[in-house]
């Protein structure tokens, strides 16, 4: 469970874009060690920006984001790379690299060899194969695998680097039923261990089920963060979605169920 | 839970100790290192004065011992024709080769290659300028500006390219049409040139559509070292060229700089290609046929890659080279014989690739 008082990423009046079409206005929040947090909004309301300004893909306008104690616009790439990264939806598929290729690649922000691998780095990668699951495929090609192994693959890349701080971004976009709720199963049994896991989806009934906590980002702005049942709510959903839905509760868990129409056609 | 325990030994063992993947290069590189040996000694060979293999043999033996400049005519015929005329072909090959697999990892497009954006034909252009302004002589002090002048117009051909294809969506196919456009451009200027200057026509026909009839040890010179440097410049880069086949943003998650990592390489290409065509002419789709052919053997894995198409790239255009040269008395030009090969080679991974690289 989440140690208290240890915030890793801190976030504090973040700003980005131009004065009339700012992509994110005074974004405030922490996330403790070892907890696992989803970015909840509407598609456009700023969640990938917030994710690359954290990664610092993108650079901020204003404020500051420190992960681990560091204000990370003092520290240079690698030096991120070492604390913070970002798991994407999928990868480019058309080199043949091979599943072990591509978990290795991982490794890079800490190589301390030319060419191949120390035994140390060789060690990890394949430990983070074997967690997740993904070790009998090791001499597959990334594209003979299935979406669900791949999104296992890409995760893997991601353990190795070792971060302090993981950004995950639509993980379960292409992925069945099953294999949504295994990726988050993976998750929260990573941040179980102590990572700090933060992640943007549309599957809200998946992040209301696994995460700590939910910010409620809408054009921008933070709406609301805190437990799932607190942010989540009807009217917080219908005023950010713009849809009506209905929150049920099974087994501890809410639901969230679109009963509303956009009034796009008659429809049922 | 104890077989849980021995199965997840015997995994992980499999994982660490796994090098299939390199002892299948080695064995090719090894291979490939052999073939340049047996083609280089064959090609001695070969011409209007014919040598037997096994005088060639040890008349090259010889010439490396006691340093070269042998008395007798076959001697001097190997030395002075042949052997600077096959290492040129040994680095050519090896260049190009390279360059194809670096700029197809670099623009992340499968059809690309120095030929296909329109570099090899810029490096032309301001080569075949160069040539005609007569500053040139055959001398080693002014013989540096023709590769410079080479150098130039890659650089400034692939620009193009890359301007136009990043403006028309950075698709697989934008750097294609592009390149092809440019290439046609350039091309189309350079025959311009030389309609207005007809009687160094026959001297750039025959480089036109890349011959190395005419190379002695100076232009062997001054093509292997910057070749041999580059690629070494090259190797050493290999593992960040495996992070730069991810993308760009990816290649940041794990620390690159990729922009400038993807523009400085980029440069290092032009550069390479233009050494390579300087005083050969156009060779192409060596680029495109050589590091798909590894790939499908070895995979993607650039530190494996790349060294096995730097030995593979030679041989395939020793073969063209030994086999423009066996059957008729004047040989046939070495970039249509590798065209011939190379167009069929392109229009199959077009049709096989293509949908899935959006064209």
């Amino acid at each position: 469970m989440p140690c208290e008082n240890e915030p890793v990423l801190k976030v504090t009046d973040v700003e980005f874009g131009y004065k009339d079409e700012k992509t994110l206005k005074g974004i405030s929040f922490e996330i403790n060690k070892g907890e696992f947090v989803a970015l909840m909004g509407p598609n456009g309301s700023g969640k990938t920006t917030m994710m690359r300004c954290i990664n610092r893909i993108m650079r901020i306008d204003g404020g500051r984001i420190e992960i681990d104690g560091q204000d990370v616009s003092g520290l240079t790439m690698q030096e991120i790379s070492r604390i913070c990264t970002t798991v994407p939806a999928d990868t480019a598929l058309d080199f043949s690299l091979t599943v072990r290729d591509y978990v290795s690649l991982g490794r890079s922000p800490y190589i301390k060899t030319i060419w191949w691998e120390d035994e140390e780095d060789e060690r990890m990668i394949a430990e983070a194969m074997w967690d997740l699951g993904v070790a009998n495929y090791a001499n597959r090609r990334l594209q003979e695998l299935s979406s669900g192994e791949r999104a296992r693959v890409l995760l893997a890349k991601g353990i190795v680097q070792t971060p302090k701080v993981l950004l995950v971004d639509e993980p379960s976009a292409h992925l069945d039923i099953k294999y949504k709720v295994q990726i988050m199963e993976i998750l929260r049994e990573l941040s179980r261990r102590g990572l700090t896991i933060l992640i943007a989806s549309h599957d809200i009934n998946l992040l209301t089920r696994f995460c700590d906590r939910i910010l409620l980002l809408s054009k921008g702005r933070i709406l609301d963060y805190g437990a799932p049942k607190d942010v989540v709510t009807e009217s917080s959903i219908e005023e950010v979605f713009d849809i009506k839905v209905k929150i049920v509760e099974e087994g501890g868990t809410i639901y969230v169920l679109p009963t509303g129409s956009t009034g796009y056609a008659s429809g049922p | 839970m104890d077989d849980q325990t021995k199965l997840k030994d015997e995994v992980m063992g499999r994982i660490v100790g796994s090098k299939r993947i390199r002892r299948r290069a080695l064995c090719i590189i090894a291979a490939g290192l052999a073939s340049i040996v047996v083609l280089y000694i064959l090609s001695l060979t070969l011409g209007a004065y014919r040598i037997p293999f096994e005088e060639a043999l040890e008349q090259m033996v010889e010439i490396i011992v006691t340093g070269g400049n042998p008395e007798d005519m076959s001697g001097r015929i190997i030395y002075n024709l042949r052997m600077p005329r096959e290492l040129a072909v040994i680095m050519v090959g090896a260049g190009l080769a390279v360059a194809g697999a670096v700029m197809q990892a670099l623009i992340h497009n499968p059809l690309v290659d120095p030929y296909i954006t329109g570099v090899s034909s810029g490096a032309s252009l301001g080569v075949m300028i160069m040539t005609i302004s007569g500053l040139v002589t055959t001398s080693i002090t002014t013989m540096w500006m023709i590769p410079a002048a080479g150098i130039v117009g890659a650089v400034i051909a692939f620009t193009l390219t890359m301007v136009v294809a990043e403006a028309a969506g950075g698709k697989a196919m934008s750097y294609v049409l592009g390149g092809t456009v440019i290439g046609m451009g350039l091309s189309a200027g350079t025959t311009l040139i030389m309609s207005f200057n007809a009687n160094h026509l026959a001297n750039i026909s025959s480089w036109m559509f890349g011959s190395f009839a005419n190379i002695e040890w100076s232009e062997t010179m001054l093509i292997t070292i910057p070749v041999a440097v580059i690629i070494g410049i090259i190797l050493f880069n290999a593992r960040n060229l495996n992070t730069m086949l991810l993308g760009e943003d990816q290649a940041m998650y794990l620390g690159m700089d990729s922009r400038r990592f993807k523009r400085n390489m980029l440069i290092l290409i032009a550069v390479l290609t233009a050494f390579c065509v300087s005083f050969c002419g156009v060779i192409g789709f060596i680029g495109l046929i050589v590091p798909h052919l590894c790939r499908m053997v070895v995979g993607g894995d650039n530190r494996v890659l790349l060294p096995t198409s730097m030995i593979v790239g030679p041989v395939v255009l020793m073969l063209a080279d030994v086999f423009c040269r066996s059957f008729t008395v004047s040989e046939l030009p070495i970039g249509a014989i590798i065209s011939v090969i190379g167009v069929p080679f392109f229009v199959y991974l077009m049709v096989k690739e293509g949908k899935r690289y959006a064209m």
